[in-house]
């Protein structure tokens, strides 16, 4: 079949105007240079990247180009790039985006991210790139601009959605692309509708193990390549796995997914060194712990109204947070007389605990600590308390939070860079900025999901990170806080090894929810002994996932 | 490009747009630029805008340009990638599409000599699919015997170039009018393309048709679906092979006779 050629007819109308009317002419010196510039910017195959040598203050490392190449050369620019976290997923899509920019197959260029994210991305493109990427402020921005960040959620809405339709972008990249993975949502129906003649997912939870999760991923990148609905159902879901259908599906998603793992990269990561510092109650704070542990033998009517384990991990964190918990609790109007009473005399307790055993040891620590340190917490309670605690004891600190809008969340950071010695971090604040500046990580109370502490230690230890890494683990002892850590996370040594070999085991063990498993097993325990023999359990089914899955564990 | 042809490329850039060159040495360049040349670079028509509104003098600014980084010196860090020299580069080529020139020859009696006339263009063939790369061509054709020359920008560089037609010389009449000389390259480029390997193409409709058939899988006969013809149409763009022709830029040389005798094989 033959190519059709498109001759350039605007510039030979142009000539023969000139001629008409006789010139005007270019000078000879400038005509040469045209030619040498067209020299110099002409590709003359079709294979390797250009981007490199347009820039020569960027050193990506090996595993980057390679991951760039391999989706420009065997993907045909539509991947799922799923390194692990820290790994400099931004890096590869952007030598991606201006390997295709350069060689003038792309020129508008979408990218959905996380709102706390935004202008890191238009940053990065912009400084290590030189790709002029905008924020979506305004709406023009979308017609007028070219390469355009946007969270997901401005770009969904009207006005913005018909405008985004309207724009033909030649590639589209949507960051943290886990969020996708289900595909009734209102995002996942915009991206499908989106025309995607390049496409990059990035993701750093790996999804190959949950099915209909990486179906519904896959189909966004490239419909079929899964086959359908239906058939995808029949062939992989339902029955008995068997090690061939396995093979066959992780051979077809090795085809559109680049995924680099820390040891797969041949590079000298800064160590992670892990501490546990055990915490002793006070009198009092034991009291109150003991009370609420207490009430798991009160008949089931008074048991119910509480979330205890919740209250007891609350406890361990500060009394701040078990009573704004108690406190929404009264505002319930159900309450019964007995319930009542006695969270009013749990308050009466919290009121007498007369200081924190936790934030006194975190304030040592500091102390004791050169550089800067994050602390994370699961409770805002606990960050307003410590904040205030640091503050009393002449210590500087910044809050930070999932919730801040993005640009308060770069102030945030820039104040914690330049000004403060703390930041302290709730949860939801773990994702979305980069902290590669810090070595130290508290983590004052653990989340009992394991791949949020990943996110958190993935904030820092990351690209760019000089020096190791200190993570220091709190835990009460005697507590739920002890048992989760000692009992658990220690065993599988969780914060050594890398955590998306964990995801991968949970789910196959079909323990994806492994804070409510545990939270069972705390709840409905008779004894110590019964906790550690559960726990134990876990313990052993997860080693021996982990020793079984060492070996095939290849997926790039 | 080496740095060195960087500096290089930058001053014959603003020397032939009659910028005045305030500070050299290697490495650094510090130019003061025209009023036209700070219209096309510096991006500020609000100023020039209120200028000519109020009448003011004009003050067009100085660049500074750094291209070897160990410089301590003020100035824009000027490298293969940076901004400043593709925005240069597409300038050259927007001041530098078209040309009329003569040969120079130093007769020492004073003997009227011929010049035969040369359609010229400098082409950049673009071959695309979900991938691309490119060809540069430099073509003549003479206007006289219809004779093709391929690298003539070359041939081109070896001689004195004239923008006023030399006092002695004078040009022979074309036989071939521009309109079909044009019209003759095209075909000429046409048949070069013939000749080479398709493989490339041929390729990258089969990546497409996979594409198309694992699409029309997944929609099994929904094909009205919105989202089908969506999909469908940015496989299209993502692998459909394309050949361009783009101008660089072209014009016409009045040459002493001689390279017609060994003309291109077409």
């Amino acid at each position: 079949m033959r190519t059709e050629l498109q001759f350039d007819q605007e510039w030979t109308n142009n000539f023969l105007k000139q001629i008409e009317e006789d010139g005007p002419w270019a000078n000879w010196g400038l005509f040469k240079l045209a030619i040498e510039a067209e020299q110099h910017r002409a590709i003359p195959s079709f294979k390797g990247l250009q981007a490199p040598t347009y820039l020569p203050d960027l050193t990506p490392h090996p595993y980057q180009l390679e991951a760039a190449r391999r989706v420009v050369e065997e993907m045909n620019g539509k991947a799922i790039l799923a390194d692990e976290v820290g790994l400099g997923k931004t890096i590869e899509a952007g030598l991606i985006i201006k390997e295709y920019m350069i060689r003038g197959l792309v020129k508008k260029v979408l990218i959905l991210v996380p709102a706390s994210l935004v202008s890191q991305w238009a940053i990065e493109l912009n400084t290590k790139f030189y790709i002029p990427a905008v924020v979506q402020r305004k709406s023009y921005v979308w017609d007028q601009c070219d390469v355009v960040v946007s969270s997901i959620d401005t770009a969904k809405r009207e006005p913005h959605r018909s405008i985004v339709y309207e724009q033909h972008y030649d590639m589209v990249i949507i960051d943290e692309a886990h969020r996708l993975k289900n595909n009734r949502t209102k995002n996942y129906e915009f991206v499908q509708h989106l025309p995607k003649k390049f496409c990059l997912l990035l993701t750093a939870t790996p999804v190959q193990n949950r099915l209909d999760e990486v179906f519904n991923l896959v189909s966004l990148l490239k419909p079929g390549h899964l086959g359908s609905f239906e058939n995808f159902e029949k062939d992989y879901k339902g029955k008995e796995k068997n090690a061939e259908d396995e093979e066959r599906l992780r051979t077809l998603i090795q085809k559109v997914m680049v995924r680099n793992r820390r040891e797969d990269t041949g590079m000298d990561w800064p160590e992670r060194i892990v501490k546990t510092v055990p915490i002793t109650f006070s009198p009092e704070e034991e009291d109150l712990y003991r009370s609420v542990e207490a009430l798991k033998k009160e008949p089931i009517s008074t048991r119910s109204q509480f979330s205890i384990i919740t209250l007891l991990r609350e406890i361990c964190s500060s009394r701040e947070a078990a009573y704004m918990t108690l406190k929404k609790m009264l505002e319930k109007d159900s309450l019964d007389e007995v319930t009542q009473t006695f969270i009013h005399s749990l308050i009466k307790k919290i009121e007498g605990v007369p200081t924190n055993s936790k934030a006194q040891k975190a304030l040592e620590l500091i102390q004791s600590i050169e550089g800067k340190v994050i602390i994370f917490t699961e409770y805002r309670a606990t960050q307003l308390y410590l904040q205030w605690f640091l503050k009393e004891h002449g210590i500087t600190s910044v809050p930070f939070r999932g919730g801040f809008k993005r640009g308060k969340k770069d102030w945030m950071r820039e104040l914690f860079k330049n000004h403060a010695k703390v930041l302290i971090a709730t949860e939801a604040g773990g994702e979305g900025i980069n902290l590669q500046f810090c070595q130290h990580v508290i983590n004052y109370d653990l989340p009992w999901n394991p791949m949020r502490i990943e996110q958190r230690i993935g904030r820092i230890h990351r690209l760019g990170q000089e020096g190791d890494v200190h993570i220091y683990n709190f835990a009460t002892k005697h507590t739920v806080e002890e048992h989760i850590l000692t009992l658990l996370y220690e065993k599988i040594q969780l914060f050594e090894s890398v955590i998306g070999q964990l995801d991968e085991i949970l789910t196959r063990l079909g323990m994806r929810d492994i804070e409510k498993h545990i939270s069972d097993i705390l709840l409905h325990s008779e004894s110590e002994g019964e906790i550690k023999i559960k726990m134990d359990n876990i313990k052993e089914l997860i080693n021996y996932q982990k020793e079984d899955s060492d070996a095939p564990r290849k997926y790039s | 490009m080496h740095q060195e042809n960087i500096h290089n490329y930058l001053r014959s850039y603003f020397l032939a747009n009659d910028c005045r060159i305030l500070h050299e040495k290697p490495g650094l360049l510090d130019v003061q630029l025209t009023i036209e040349l700070d219209k096309e670079l510096m991006n500020r028509p609000f100023y020039w805008h209120y200028l000519e509104k109020t009448g003011g003098t004009p003050r067009p600014m100085t660049l500074t340009l750094i291209t070897n980084q160990t410089i301590e010196e003020k100035g824009e860090f000027v490298h293969f990638g940076a901004p400043r020299l593709h925005q240069i580069f597409s300038s050259t080529k927007k001041l530098a599409s078209s040309i009329r020139l003569y040969e120079d020859v130093q007769t020492n009696q004073q003997q009227q000599y011929p010049l035969h006339p040369w359609l010229c263009l400098n082409i950049k063939i673009s071959y695309q699919c979900d991938r691309k790369k490119h060809r540069l061509l430099s073509l003549g054709l003479h206007l006289v015997s219809g004779a093709v020359v391929d690298d003539f920008h070359n041939l081109l560089l070896e001689k004195s170039l004239t923008p006023k037609i030399p006092d002695y010389a004078f040009t022979v009449t074309p036989i071939i009018k521009p309109e079909s000389g044009l019209k003759r390259l095209e075909s000429v480029v046409e048949m070069l393309l013939t000749k080479e390997d398709v493989q490339w193409a041929e390729e990258a409709r089969i990546r497409w048709a996979s594409d198309q058939h694992l699409l029309d899988q997944f929609y099994e006969g929904n094909t009205n679906d919105q989202r089908y013809e969506v999909e469908k149409e940015a496989l299209r763009k993502q692998y459909e092979p394309v050949i361009t022709a783009e101008i660089i830029n072209g014009g016409i040389f009045h040459l002493v006779p001689g390279i017609e005798s060994q003309p291109y094989p077409t």
